[in-house]
């Protein structure tokens, strides 16, 4: 009786263990495939990106150059997300704070203005991966207006970029000291079309008012889902 | 600061990536000096052509033989290899001899500043300042080039 119990023992471990063998090989497989989607996505973006600064190469028409130039700047926006994925341990949540600094990093560095100073106070919120997309480009939209629209003529100035946690929602502020709402150059209608539209996408409420001087926006998002 | 271009192999299979890094260099006070999309390929141009560096993608078009190929030509041909590449997280630990890695996707800006801070760590065998973000410096060539912190991360 004993014997047969042993030998039933082994067969069933024989066999848990095989079936572990196959599960862990589906995972790894399954994690290869992954790794080889995430390689593919960014160098597509990194295509796209070339094709557009190419083309610009070409262009000598300034109002061309600078259409190109935004969506030369959303692209990018869209790409630094993506190469911020997947760096962490947690592919679901997405560091707002880490690509905020990516993101401003780039804009001072391309701009061709020195005298255009930033200052951040950053805290660390993760979002979901879902919602990456949508709040990189609606930073970078309202980053690129401040740039392109807060100080004409060569003028001087601070931008300011705030997050804050605030009780399950959380708040991205842009302040600039600039010309002002009023007085600015009228901005791109469809730049705000797409920080509008991708408001309503991200369930968040947009305020846009007077710094005196300057404009500061205020962008507050729910963190998880529904806002409580 | 030495005014001298510096001679840049580019190893890329994606053409459109590889013309666009092509102007890139230019603005960055580099020279291409050719442009190879395999392994074979990369390895023929690196001893024909002696350039300085070479930017070394991990997937080319015959694999993902980039590794090898900035082994290969750090230690046949004296070049300094530079990855340029979405895998980050896959590169060994020694980077296969490679002073760093620029990850995908990148800005302009990011390999504009990354090549032209390479430049003068390579001609003056010390790094100006702290890396650049968008490149990260293997830990070799941060002791080479005399960084006392760690990389910062790109």
């Amino acid at each position: 009786m004993t014997d047969v119990s042993e030998a039933r023992r082994l067969e069933l471990e024989q066999l848990v263990a095989d079936r572990t063998r196959e599960l862990t090989q589906a995972l790894e497989q399954k994690t290869a495939l992954l790794h080889e989607v995430d390689h593919r996505v960014k160098n597509n973006l990194q295509l796209i990106s070339s094709l557009l600064l190419l083309q610009n190469r070409r262009v000598s028409d300034p109002a061309v150059k600078a259409a190109m130039r935004a969506m030369l700047d959303r692209v990018n926006a869209i790409a630094t997300v993506h190469r911020r994925l997947f760096q962490s341990d947690d592919v679901e949540r997405f560091d707002v704070s880490a690509f905020v600094r990516d993101l401003v990093a780039d804009v001072i560095g391309s701009s061709a203005r020195d005298n255009i100073e930033f200052s951040l106070d950053l805290e660390r919120v993760d979002v979901a991966a879902a919602k990456a997309a949508p709040l990189a480009l609606v930073i970078s939209e309202l980053l690129s207006n401040c740039m392109r629209h807060a100080f004409p003529d060569g003028r001087a100035g601070r931008i300011f970029v705030g997050i804050r946690r605030t009780n399950g929602d959380f708040r991205i502020e842009i302040t600039d000291d600039g010309v002002g709402v009023s007085s600015a150059a009228k901005s791109s209608g469809f730049g705000l079309t797409i920080i509008q539209l991708l408001c309503q996408q991200l369930k968040a409420k947009s305020e846009t008012t007077d710094a005196e001087p300057g404009t500061r926006v205020l962008i507050d998002l729910p963190v998880n889902g529904a806002r409580s | 600061m030495n005014e001298q271009p510096l001679g840049v192999l580019i190893v890329e299979d994606e053409v459109l990536l590889a013309v666009e890094l092509g102007f890139l260099l230019e603005e960055a006070g580099c020279h291409s000096v050719g442009h190879a999309m395999s392994s074979d390929e990369a390895v023929t141009l690196a001893h024909d052509l002696q350039p300085e560096l070479a930017l070394v993608d991990v997937h080319l078009r015959d694999g993902p033989t980039g590794v090898e190929v900035a082994r290969t030509i750090h230690e046949d041909c004296g070049a300094v290899a530079l990855f340029m590449t979405a895998n980050v997280k896959r590169l060994p630990e020694d980077f296969a001899g490679a002073c760093g890695v620029i990850g995908k996707p990148y800005s302009s800006h990011g390999v504009r500043t990354a090549l032209e801070y390479l430049k003068i760590c390579m001609r003056h065998g010390h790094a100006p300042g702290p890396v650049p973000v968008g490149l990260t410096l293997s830990p070799a060539y941060a002791e080479l080039w005399g960084l006392d912190a760690l990389p910062k991360a790109g």
